[in-house]
């Protein structure tokens, strides 16, 4: 079978279902509109970190991103539709090869037009706060929040694939991300500087120490994903449909 | 044309054997009923012929392949399994467009299939409003979307008003007159019997019966003869003589078993008895099947948990 024919096919699935490109829409409202709130709410901690608070709507609007991912494989699961999907396409890791991409690649680009707006309007609200981010530095964020953000919908595509259920998915990854990282990540550095979202977040802060830095931080978060999509894959082609 | 061949095939789930050494083919050029009760295996042989669950053991090939290595294997086979397969948020044809676009099929057979299964009307309606009826024809469209030599449909009738039964036998005896292999899972005697002309039977995951559905019958149900008359006394006088044995019945008629109208009807014609009333008593599939399941102990049992 052909790539493309397949690729088409998925494509036309994401388009077809309006939750899933509501959830696209969620990713560029609540990370520009808390992005916009950040910037208006000034300046006046220590740790005050330009280029994060001018991105810092990525927090919220990263859910939405997982929602993405995780409801663009579990529509799947859904009354057994997987069997027809399977039907049509055998070839189970062409199939998951052309889901990841149609996941992919809308979440990179809904990702990137996200993070730029969000800098615009969170640098309306800051004003001469923002002053000393270099262009390299902005840049760096955008793309970097962009890809990040594509990341976490893969992350979650892969574990609703490995799990069979988006909401086993979300009820992991929501907690994981808005409790356990939030809170144990600001206690302590070393080993959680390694987890999936705080790895990739390095990349949305002007100055950061140590390591993971902002690339090899982003590649971390890009070893758990591709851990998720194989662990995922390995299970959809192991297993019945 | 391509023909269904099931090898010596198993599939265990845990330690419940859902299909037990099946051997056996479906032909094209004529519907095949399957038949046995809930849980006897009929839909897990049919996912094992789609490839969607791997065999313990055996195989299940389509036209001497494996399913999983067909290109386009829309075009070569369809089936329907689940009626609840499409996703409630998308329209009808939508569901179909993004089927057809995976196999290259044009978007004019959506519609084809669409006016074909006579939910045109409902095309662009979400699936999530259809009625069972309605979602089962939907399922039958995209069973026939790539134009398949291999039909193959899990309870197509569920659910369907009387209209929509009779569209499908018709569906069906056409698909088969026109080449194609037809297997058709069910478990309705009266139904399935108005549409097969061969037979497959499972029990337990066993094959019990791979017949033509006229023999089936025959060679399980006695033929009888239905007479009605206003002499009885001279009717059985005339079918003693010749070793038949009249019964009569409480609402007037006697049936005469073991025996043909062409016999009987020259009998007492030759007699002068008067006849009022004189007809076949053909067994029905669900007599058939019934003495079929009856004969095997297994059936007798109390029924398990599966």
């Amino acid at each position: 079978m052909e790539f493309t024919p397949v690729l088409r096919s998925e494509w036309l699935k994401i388009r077809t279902l309006r939750s899933l490109c509501g959830t696209l829409l969620a990713v560029f409202a609540a990370t520009t509109a808390f992005s916009a709130l950040a910037g208006l709410s000034g300046s006046s901690d220590p740790d005050f970190d330009p280029l994060f608070t001018s991105l810092s709507g990525v927090m919220p609007g990263q859910i939405a991103a997982i929602a993405f991912g995780a409801m663009a494989v579990s529509t799947e699961y859904h009354g057994n539709g997987i069997r027809l999907s399977l039907a049509a396409v055998p070839r189970r890791g062409r199939w998951f090869a052309a889901k990841v991409t149609v996941i992919a690649v809308p979440a990179l680009a809904v990702g990137l037009v996200t993070a730029f707006a969000s800098l615009l309007a969170a640098r309306a609200g800051l004003g001469s706060a923002a002053n000393g981010l270099t262009v390299a530095e902005q840049a760096r964020g955008v793309v970097g929040c962009g890809v990040y953000l594509m990341l976490m919908a893969l992350f979650a595509a892969g574990l609703t694939a490995l799990l069979r259920s988006g909401v086993a998915t979300l009820s992991l990854l929501i907690p994981f991300i808005l409790v356990v990282s939030f809170v144990i990540g600001d206690a302590a550095g070393g080993i959680t500087d390694f987890l999936p979202d705080r790895a990739g977040q390095v990349v949305l802060h002007e100055t950061y120490d140590g390591t993971p830095g902002p690339w090899t931080g982003l590649a971390v978060t890009a070893l758990w994903t591709a851990a998720a999509l194989l662990a995922g894959a390995w299970r959809l082609r192991r297993r019945d449909a | 044309m391509t023909s269904i061949d099931v090898r010596d095939l198993t599939k265990e789930y845990g330690t419940r054997r859902a299909v037990d050494h099946l051997t056996f083919s479906v032909r094209p050029g004529r519907v095949t009923g399957f038949l046995g009760p809930n849980g006897a295996g009929k839909s897990t042989t049919m996912r094992l012929v789609l490839g969607l669950d791997r065999p313990t053991s055996g195989a299940a090939t389509v036209g001497g392949r494996a399913y999983a290595s067909l290109n386009e294997p829309l075009r070569h086979v369809g089936a329907l399994l689940d009626a609840h397969a499409a996703h409630g948020s998308r329209t009808g044809r939508d569901h179909l467009r993004v089927l057809a676009a995976s196999n290259r099929i044009p978007v004019r057979r959506v519609d084809e299939v669409l006016e074909e299964t006579g939910i045109a009307s409902v095309a662009r309606r979400r699936v999530r409003t259809y009625s069972l009826g309605m979602r089962q024809r939907l399922g039958i469209a995209a069973a026939l979307l790539g134009d398949p030599g291999v039909v193959m449909l899990d309870e197509p009738s569920n659910g369907l008003d009387p209209e929509g039964i009779i569209w499908i036998r018709e569906l069906l005896r056409r698909l088969a007159a026109e080449g194609r292999t037809v297997l058709v899972s069910s478990h309705l005697m009266n139904e399935t019997a108005s549409f097969a002309d061969h037979l497959v039977v499972l029990g337990r995951g066993r094959l019990l019966a791979d017949t033509p559905m006229r023999e089936f019958i025959d060679a399980r149900v006695q033929p009888r003869v239905r007479i009605r008359t206003t002499d009885p006394t001279a009717l059985k006088r005339v079918l003693a003589r010749h070793g038949h044995d009249a019964v009569e019945h409480a609402d007037g008629y006697w049936s005469v078993h073991h025996a043909r109208v062409d016999d009987i009807g020259l009998l007492t014609s030759a007699a002068g008895v008067p006849i009022l009333e004189l007809a076949a008593d053909e067994g029905t599939l669900e007599q058939a099947y019934l003495d079929l399941t009856a004969s095997e102990a297994e059936f007798t049992a109390p029924p398990q948990e599966v």
